[in-house]
């Protein structure tokens, strides 16, 4: 890890002028992207330089790399032009994309057995769903969410109900949204009882409804979907009933980005979104608010979602070793620990939950537990070979559903047809 | 009677489409202008006041500029702007010199192959720069030019769009003032430089604006092929603000967008008037 090795032709570039001085060391590129405001990008920045301090021997550089999507694109892009970063946060869905583009290299061969053991094994099992295959590790589960169910106390109360307790169950859920529900002389609906924004990626959010209702979207090799599945299309009808049928929701499409707007603003009473909005909300929220697990059918579930740290596979051995080392270091418990309390995402380990910070943390803020309790329940994101195109798919039929196109059955036997296409070169 | 009888109809006739012709394109450009407005009414709104006011209208909400402060703050914008402004400068320096160079060539040299040539460069503008992105980061990698800011720049210097518009605009001048001022005893170098340049000035105007516009907003292959704060241009810094997993915060995010967009919005009003008459002249619509 501290051998010598010497910088390659890339002296011309700024950064690499910037760290002459480090000459003999390790040199790292880190990719990260950020959903979740700008403090998010300043805390890896600072977690970075605290290891870098601390282990002369390494230098990494932590490159900011726009959104989830952005990200991606410049992932690819450098490792395609041959000069990949050694390690990127990417989503935890394109690890499929990036094994078929031959770019990643598993975990495995650069720890030790007992690390396997303690550090790999050290996860929780559901963000380990969409970071393994193969019975190989590709993922290492960093800015992990989940979505989760947030309540207006004071709406609730005004309405009559219990202000402590959340729906438990999808028949709850109508109930009080109907309660929840108001509307002013003319009929015009001044508070709606939920919000489950749809716009863009429909399928993130839908999971929180099929995995309830006991189905799996995708197998965990990757190449057969499931979406026509009885239980799905049950699912996908429970949604569109929210506005159609109960009229509890806004119909149409729901932007995600001014849906905790909505929420503050008192135009719906409960909204689903990620636990990546807890920071935001408990700043924000001009009431008391109360968070909880997603309503349950069958059982309860939720997706998993969020990024992982990903290996590049064209890099020395020795970037190799001390980039693993470093993503050792920054998914260890204390530096999970910060990351989680400062963005709201779910710290991706059970020890990290028992470290003094964490304990004060959930002490003086409890809704910071239910992500990591729901975990138990939770289910890998969507994701598959060509996953572009399949989560399109499903995308275009939960939108065409939603907007009263077609029929929850047609659109999702389409989509399956269309999914089956794609996927048949990989089985 | 009759002569009155038909008189009338004509005089309504023409009273009528005069008018309705008129108020009609009013109407359309007023409503064009309208749309094109409101956003921007919106990102000024939304930056001046307080966030609770995102999508709230008061016509008496207090007035701040916290929004720009914490914009300013969350990103090194100083130096964003630096780095844009080198690179807007250097790009349109660069296809200036190129493209005059080229476009002179193909206007009024004949040479082997220059059909064939001049083809090549307008094929340039069928393909997408996009689909070029990977090969483009190649040949970066190869200059040894990755994260800096030539490196943003040099894909977009030789632009056939650029050669292909002052080539049209050099045919047009009259070949008497070329041969003129060659009988005077002007060089090549030195006919494009006294002749040919200062009559195309409408068409470099026209173009360096939308060549400083197109490179100012530019932002995937700044995003991919430049990592680090020294090199990265505005819109990439502007980038941070649009987050979607904890909201967005509108009356930050416009406050950004204002004072990213702000120099070239306040540019073009102070030029307009020159910008839309070269724009006329140079015969690009």
């Amino acid at each position: 890890m501290f051998q010598k090795i010497f910088k390659i032709a890339s002296t011309a570039s700024l950064t690499s002028l910037a760290c002459v001085g480090s000459a003999f060391a390790v040199d790292l590129e880190f990719y990260f992207p950020v959903a979740v405001g700008g403090a998010a990008a300043t805390t890896i920045e600072k977690l970075t330089a605290d290891y870098v301090a601390a282990n002369p021997g390494v230098n990494i550089d932590a490159i900011y790399a726009g959104s989830y999507s952005d990200a991606g694109v410049k992932a690819l892009t450098a490792a395609r032009g041959g000069k990949p970063p050694q390690i990127s946060v990417l989503l935890s869905t394109q690890m499929f994309t990036l094994i078929d583009e031959d770019v990643i290299t598993p975990f495995d061969d650069f720890v030790s057995a007992e690390e396997k053991e303690s550090w790999i094994g050290g996860f929780y099992p559901s963000f380990m769903e969409n970071s393994q295959t193969g019975g190989k590790t590709y993922g290492i589960p960093f800015q992990r969410s989940t979505p989760v169910l947030y309540w207006n106390k004071a709406a609730f109360a005004e309405a009559g109900l219990d202000p402590e307790i959340a729906p438990a169950t999808w028949d709850e859920m109508v109930d009080f949204g109907k309660k929840l529900t108001k509307k002013d002389a003319s009929g015009n609906v001044s508070q709606w009882g939920v919000r489950i924004p749809s716009a863009g990626f429909p399928y993130w959010l839908f999971q929180g409804l099929s995995t309830p209702a006991g189905a799996i979207l995708a197998n965990s090799d990757g190449n057969k979907t499931n979406f026509n599945d009885p239980k799905v299309v049950e699912a996908l009808e429970y949604l569109v009933d929210l506005s159609a049928k109960h009229g509890i929701m806004q119909p149409g499409s729901i932007e995600w980005g001014p849906t905790p707007k909505a929420f503050f603003e008192g135009e719906t009473a409960m909204m689903w979104t990620t636990t990546g909005n807890l920071v935001n909300v408990r700043k924000n929220a001009p009431f008391d608010f109360g968070v909880a697990m997603l309503p349950a059918k069958e059982r309860r579930g939720a997706p998993t979602g969020g990024g992982n740290f990903y290996l590049f596979k064209d890099s020395t051995d020795e970037q190799k070793d001390a980039a693993v080392a470093f993503v050792q270091w920054i998914t260890a418990p204390e530096q999970a620990a910060i990351w989680s309390i400062a963005t709201g995402y779910v710290a991706p380990r059970p020890d990290a939950w028992e470290t003094d910070a964490m304990k004060a943390y959930t002490k003086d803020f409890p809704p910071a537990l239910i992500a990591r309790d729901q975990l138990e329940f939770a289910v890998a994101e969507l994701s598959t070979f060509e996953n572009g195109k399949v989560t399109q798919t499903l995308n275009d039929a939960l939108a065409a559903a939603i907007a009263g196109e077609k029929t929850a059955k047609d659109a999702l036997d389409q989509a399956q047809a269309t999914a089956d296409r794609i996927l048949k070169p990989y089985r | 009677m009759s002569s009155k009888a038909l008189k009338l109809p004509q005089t309504i006739d023409k009273f009528r489409s005069f008018n309705f012709d008129q108020s009609l394109s009013t109407f359309a450009a007023w409503c064009l202008a309208i749309l094109w407005l409101s956003p921007l009414v919106y990102a000024v709104w939304t930056a001046f006041h307080p966030s609770e006011f995102e999508t709230r209208f008061d016509l008496f909400a207090p007035l701040t500029l916290q929004n720009f402060v914490q914009a300013w703050n969350e990103a090194p914008f100083a130096r964003y702007f630096l780095n844009t402004i080198i690179l807007v400068a250097g790009i349109v320096a660069a296809q200036f010199f190129l493209c005059t160079l080229a476009a002179y060539a193909f206007a009024r040299f004949t040479f082997p192959g220059r059909n064939i040539l001049f083809t090549l460069v307008l094929l340039q503008l069928l393909v997408m720069p996009d689909i070029l992105i990977v090969q483009n980061y190649q040949t970066m990698r190869s200059l040894g030019l990755i994260d800096t800011i030539a490196a943003i720049g040099l894909p977009y210097i030789a632009s056939g769009f650029g050669i292909f518009l002052l080539r049209q605009t050099f045919m047009t001048v009259p070949k008497e003032l070329d041969e003129a001022a060659r009988v005077e005893g002007c060089s090549f170098l030195g006919v494009l430089w006294r002749v040919y340049i200062p009559l195309a000035k409408p068409t470099y105007l026209a173009y360096g604006l939308v060549s400083v516009s197109h490179h100012w907003n530019n932002f995937v292959w700044p995003l991919i092929i430049t990592n680090s704060v020294e090199t990265r241009p505005l819109t990439v810094g502007l980038s941070i603000f649009a987050v979607t997993d904890s909201g967005i915060q509108w009356s930050v995010i416009n406050a950004a967008t204002l004072m990213t967009s702000g120099p070239l919005l306040i540019a073009f009003l102070l030029f307009q008037r020159q910008f839309v008459q070269s724009f006329v002249r140079a015969g690009i619509k």
